[in-house]
């Protein structure tokens, strides 16, 4: 590979080969090139505080930053300064109360996913205290929500710190990432199942040439499986048979062929499932035209109340109509190959984070993962509906090197095959310098400095991020002598006056103490918000 | 390479020596069992801890790295018999000769299978001497064979600083009475003695004595581990387990604390046992490296040698999967696919076989043992075969792999593989 690529993602001939296709190399991501593609997502002075007993904690104070096609931002800093509330504001999932986004715009693709907020609630400082009372119009709230959640999933995923709080432990996984599939793919699933010829004598042949195929080697039984998806019209049902053949090969049974034209005729829908399906897609493509509703609301900033009504009107009488067949114990059959359909495409899903036996870990919960695992399947959900943005919030902190190593592997696969953006969060300056394009270094809910990932790690030009590097114990150097940066993270509460680091900096000049220092452009792409350089302001 | 008897009696260090050796483990095992099925009855082992083997020396760091779930933290705690094990030695304070007598000993026992170990046949007439021999030694150094009041006396010179520092400290304490509590408990000094002690522990950890007065949750997570360490500090101990001790922290803390430990380790003359997963930070602090995978030592080396010329194949992909904190640089990567195996069932043979590049069919069969390829560099991978071990073929070819006792550390008169869990 050449030296030109930047990301690193070399892997040794000794690494056995991955299941997945190689895509082509990353382009060369120089300055020039990423400020040319597109901009997915474009924050603009977020400011997100708490509103806690003991005052306001000003968790972040203007951040902005823009998120490009495909590129990879890495957001780096200490415990508390503000990085996952970042994440946490742009898709609106601070817990509030106590916290509130206060102002700010995020510009997915030119929708304001905070647009309303100044209505949404009124701030009453309580006297003689540092307590502001929050007065919110729940109405409000829950309509923004609702609007925000429209972009979940599909244009923003996101990836959580604690693979085994983030999944829900009284369900298998299978349900968990069907569920998934369902809300953002539910019309493709039930489409493909209409459509599919399970019982046809094209498919019966292809599960006698799978019988067949069993006693040949695992690569056979892939292509027979594969073929036989595309006799039955239904790529799932080939990933069905792969695993019914592959448990075949291991227990020795030998009517193979007799079991999959079984569950083939399984597939074959009754008028009962028929017309639940139908019923279910036209809902299902409600609530997609509903999503597309409330993004067109943010995008043009106003309220499409009327063409909600209609859609939610239209939901209703969808729903009644279904009603005979979602009767418990009716529903149980008539949705069937439904569930087997999502079960199968959650295998699959599971498939592409290299899951070695999919259908077990499909069926499994939980809490029989490892953390590595979980990670995967967490990583495999998101990316299920293959997503426009990726937030990652320190996806490989609770992991092990080499499985931190895999995974990150993933990420940077997927960058490339689809052109995710990628937002990682992540204390581990070493992660950012291994995968980031970009880097935002944080500071007490600022960013203190911006810069594509080689200039920042050559030429550190804020202090705080100087100190950072100095601090880090490398080893390819190991005699380095570790600097440690002297005192800790402020109180956001009372935070510091001027610039927020002001009382740890080891060149603090007095103007400091007085004024926030704007940020400035230094080099083509490389903006610091110091007074130790005085080049020319960023210009939105 | 050939392994000198000199570097094979020290303990497999080769540099160090025989002199100022603190802690000589020998086949430390611990098996929790897994109990279920009708009335509980013992249906398994989580095998945590398989037959390691090293020395610490006096004043000396030695960093233990491996994976989650690898028993490097069930050593680390039965080093101060927090936990005891099922077997295994740990001479403490060995004197030189000794510790040559306890390498004979086990040199002699690896020779011949143990019949508990499921090897045919008797002892031979060497064998159980040695062994008989190694029992009265085991009796006078042995840490495990202390009684309880000679442990209460040793644990003021062995201390432990826990992972978590958020949960190691007494939340319904203040801070000088936590740190005075192990004073407290031995009996040293009068109160103003003890805390005037705690002030000056405060102060040797970079914290001001007014913060005695206060409680743990109102520190922050540095302060808090630093606490800790000054609590470790407070008997003048002469070794401390550092279990994880900046894992919990971020980089710029976590530099502050190993300053920290870094300077008193030269004002005391102490001597550590750092326990990590990070590699870097234990390529920064440490003299000596053991690696361990999944209960077993794997390689076991001096720190410069272990990074710049690692040899087994799971040190090479642990090394390779550190990430760089430079851009600039780019490396080939070892990715290994899969998981670590569980400990309950181990995978036969080399437990590392299953996730290795450069698996042969020997490795899911025989265990491989110790060879020292450089001096004071021992590799457990049948990649590095022991060079000079009489009728070693013999051992690795025999379709019944044989567990021997002294298999883990005797050097190149190591014949018999380590068995793997036969279950």
């Amino acid at each position: 590979m050449s030296a030109a690529v930047t990301t690193p993602q070399v892997v040794s001939d000794a690494a056995p080969p991955s299941p997945v296709p190689v895509a082509a190399p990353v382009p060369e991501v120089s300055a020039s090139s990423v400020e040319a593609r597109p901009v997915v997502l474009d924050v603009r002075n977020l400011v997100t505080y708490f509103y806690t007993y003991d005052g306001v904690v000003r968790a972040l104070e203007g951040v902005s930053f823009k998120l490009r096609r495909g590129e990879t931002l890495g957001l780096v800093g200490e415990t508390g300064c503000g990085k996952s509330v970042t994440m946490f504001s742009i898709t609106r999932l601070i817990p509030d109360p106590p916290g509130r986004v206060v102002s700010g715009k995020a510009l997915f693709r030119g929708a304001d996913l905070l647009w309303g907020l100044g209505a949404e609630a009124r701030f009453i400082p309580v006297k003689g205290t540092n307590r502001v009372k929050v007065k919110r119009s729940f109405r409000k709230v829950k309509a923004a929500q609702a609007r925000v959640g429209s972009v979940r999933g599909q244009g923003i995923a996101m990836i959580f710190q604690e693979p085994t709080q983030a999944m829900n432990p009284i369900f298998p996984i299978y349900d968990q990432l069907s569920e998934v599939l369902l809300e953002h793919r539910g019309e493709e699933l039930v489409d493909g199942l209409m459509q599919a010829t399970p019982d046809g004598p094209a498919v019966h042949a292809a599960a006698d040439a799978l019988e067949r195929s069993v006693r040949v080697s695992d690569d056979a039984i892939r292509d027979a499986a594969r073929a036989l998806g595309e006799a039955a019209k239904l790529p799932s049902f080939g990933t069905q048979a792969f695993y019914m053949a592959r448990q075949a090969r291991v227990i020795g049974r030998t009517n193979l062929a007799e079991d999959v034209r079984r569950a083939a005729s399984r597939l074959r829908l009754s008028g009962a499932q028929r017309t639940f399906l139908k019923n279910e897609r036209e809902l299902m493509s409600i609530q997609r035209e509903l999503r597309s509703v409330y993004i067109s609301e943010m995008r043009r900033g106003e309220l499409e109340r009327v063409h909600r009504g209609r859609l939610s009107a239209r939901r209703l009488r969808t729903r009644l109509r279904g009603l005979p067949y979602r009767f418990p114990g009716v529903k149980r059959r008539t949705s069937r190959p439904l569930r087997e359909e999502a079960f199968w495409r959650a295998v699959q899903a599971l498939e592409t984070v290299q899951i070695a036996n999919p259908v077990q870990v499909a069926r499994g919960f939980p809490h029989e993962l490892s953390g590595g695992m979980l990670q995967r399947v967490m990583i495999s959900m998101a990316l299920s509906c293959d997503p426009e943005i990726l937030m990652a919030d320190e996806p490989t902190t609770a992991l092990d090197v080499t499985i931190q190593a895999q995974i990150l592997e993933l990420m940077n696969e997927l960058r490339t095959r689809i052109g995710t953006a990628i937002l990682l969060i992540t204390h581990d300056l070493a992660v950012i310098a291994e995968v980031a394009d970009r880097v935002a270094v944080m500071y007490a809910g600022q960013i203190v400095e911006m810069a594509p990932v080689k200039s920042l790690f050559t030429r550190p030009m804020h202090p705080y991020t100087q100190g950072l590097l100095e601090s880090i114990p490398r080893v390819d150097q190991p005699s380095k002598k570790l600097e440690s940066i002297p005192g800790s993270v402020p109180n956001l509460i009372f935070p510091p006056s001027g610039c927020r680091y002001h009382p740890r900096c080891p060149h603090a000049m007095p103007i400091c103490k007085e004024q926030r220092p704007p940020m400035t452009v230094e080099q083509p792409g490389h903006n610091v918000a110091c007074f130790l350089y005085n080049g020319p302001p960023v210009v939105e | 390479m050939l392994a000198t008897p000199g570097s094979a009696l020290s303990g497999g260090d080769g540099t160090a020596g025989n002199e100022h050796v603190l802690f000589s483990v020998r086949n430390l095992r611990k098996f929790f069992p897994i109990r279920g099925g009708l009335f509980s009855s013992h249906i398994g082992d989580v095998r945590a801890v398989d037959g390691v083997s090293f020395t610490i020396h006096e004043g000396e760091t030695v960093g233990l790295v491996g994976e989650s779930g690898c028993g490097k933290t069930t050593v680390g705690r039965m080093l101060l018999r927090l936990i005891e094990p099922t077997s295994g030695h740990a001479f403490y304070r060995p004197p030189p000769d000794v510790v040559d007598r306890i390498e004979q000993d086990y040199q002699a026992i690896g020779m011949t299978p143990l019949p508990e170990d499921g090897g045919a046949g008797k002892l031979s007439p060497e064998a159980t001497k040695a062994l008989h021999d190694l029992d009265g030694l085991a009796d006078k150094y042995s840490l495990f064979r202390k009684k309880r009041k000679e442990i209460k006396a040793l644990r003021a010179r062995l201390q432990i600083v826990f992972q978590d520092p958020f949960s190691s400290l007494e939340p319904r304490l203040m801070v000088r009475d936590v740190i005075a509590e192990p004073l407290d408990i031995q009996h040293v000094g009068t109160r103003a003695e003890r805390m005037r002690r705690v002030d000056e522990l405060l102060e040797s950890v970079g914290l001001s004595p007014e913060h005695a007065w206060r409680f743990p949750h109102e520190f922050s997570g540095g302060q808090r581990q630093r606490i800790g360490i000054a609590r470790a500090l407070a008997l003048r101990p002469e070794f401390i387990v550092l279990d994880e001790p900046t894992s919990a922290l971020d980089v710029s803390v976590q530099a502050q604390v190993l300053n920290i430990l870094r300077r008193l380790q030269q004002e005391q003359r102490l001597a550590y046992l750092f326990i990590s997963h990070h590699l870097s930070v234990i390529r920064a602090v440490s003299d000596r490296v053991v690696v361990m995978y999944l209960g077993r030592i794997v390689e076991r080396a001096e720190t410069d040698e272990l990074f710049s010329r690692p040899l087994h194949p799971y040190t090479q992909a642990l090394l390779s999967a550190i990430p760089i904190p430079d851009p600039l640089l780019h490396r080939e990567r070892i990715i290994l696919t899969g998981d670590v195996p569980s400990p309950a069932d181990p995978p036969s043979g080399c437990h590392f076989h299953t996730r290795c590049p450069a698996v042969m069919p020997i490795c899911s069969k025989v265990s491989p043992p110790m060879a020292e390829v450089r001096p004071g560099h021992w590799v457990s991978c049948h990649l590095f075969p022991p060079a000079s071990a009489p009728g070693a073929g013999g051992a690795v070819e025999s379709p019944a792999p044989v567990e021997s006792l002294g298999s883990m550390d005797a050097g190149p008169l190591t014949t018999t593989a380590e068995a793997s869990s036969s279950p």
